[in-house]
């Protein structure tokens, strides 16, 4: 679900495979999210160019990863979301919450930055 | 008045295995029934985004029964109407059992550092959605953001809102307004 595409000493670069993330998977996501964050102890970009289909049950999991990759002093920070998926997501104002940018190599240049 | 194009019924059996083809059937139909005059990738989206949380909710609550949608159209407006034998939603007992005082029949359901998320009674069996956006626009600390989106996304994307308990019939009734 959660595919590692590159790693430099500060972040991972995780390419999110799946077109659909919706109540039936969005357990397995976190999990998925939380292994990865546990594992490798950087911030995580996920790329969600894949990503066609979003419900609120993915959102959830989504913020309660963010929730534990900071209390671990790290974060998530989000790339490649279509516009339909980013418009829902400042909906409920979670651009608040998230770093959010357009291609993971302006991901990278930011977290090299933090 | 009614728009000139036929209604759509449409029934869901609540299996997650569905839910992409069965939002894609309902879209289908609403692209034909926006009016030229209307922002149609305003109202796609917000369909999208209804419907979505709709279907989503029929799998959490509505169990093994079928999920009824129906879609109608306005000249200025249409109607998404989502009915199921489901337990009725927890607002309609928590009131009911409740002891705390419910001014003007408004009750804050959910809040945090972005949106607040309130109930209004409208009578004992109805109640409509409304919500507002806390007043930061910076980063926030994010634990005390909840992880519950679905009445909210609803809420925000429609013009109104509003759930039913159908006492008579064991029915949950979720209807919302999209104006073009």
């Amino acid at each position: 679900m959660i595919k590692i595409s590159n790693e430099g000493p500060k972040f991972v670069v995780g390419e999110v495979t799946i077109t659909e993330a919706n109540l039936s998977n969005s357990d397995e996501f976190k999990a998925e999210l939380v292994k990865l964050l546990d594992e490798h102890k950087k911030i995580v970009i996920l790329d969600l160019e894949e990503l066609k289909y979003v419900d609120s049950a993915f959102l959830g999991a989504l913020v309660s990863a963010l929730k534990y990759a900071l209390s671990l002093k790290l974060d998530i920070v989000l790339v490649g979301l279509r516009t339909d998926i980013r418009d829902l997501i400042k909906l409920i104002r979670l651009d608040k919450v998230f770093k959010i940018y357009n291609y993971p190599e302006e991901a990278q240049f930011a977290v090299n930055k933090f | 008045m009614q728009n000139s194009a036929e209604k759509l019924a449409f029934e869901f059996d609540n299996s997650a295995g569905k839910l992409v083809s069965s939002l894609q059937y309902m879209l289908d139909y609403i692209s034909g029934i926006i009016p030229p005059q209307a922002d149609a990738d305003d109202i796609m989206f917000r369909s999208k985004v209804i419907i979505t949380e709709l279907l989503t909710n029929g799998i959490k609550h509505a169990g093994n029964g079928h999920t009824l949608f129906d879609i109608e159209p306005y000249p200025d407006s249409m109607v998404i109407r989502k009915t199921d034998n489901g337990q009725p939603l927890y607002l309609i007992n928590s009131r009911q059992h409740s002891t705390e005082q419910f001014d003007d029949n408004k009750k804050l359901i959910s809040a945090d550092m972005l949106n607040s998320l309130y109930a209004i009674w409208e009578s004992d069996n109805h109640i409509r959605f409304a919500s507002e956006e806390a007043s930061f626009d910076d980063f926030l600390p994010v634990e005390q953001v909840m992880e519950h989106f679905g009445i909210l996304i609803i809420t925000r994307s429609s013009d109104e809102f509003t759930y039913t308990y159908d006492k008579g019939a064991h029915s949950n009734i979720f209807r919302v307004q999209i104006i073009f």
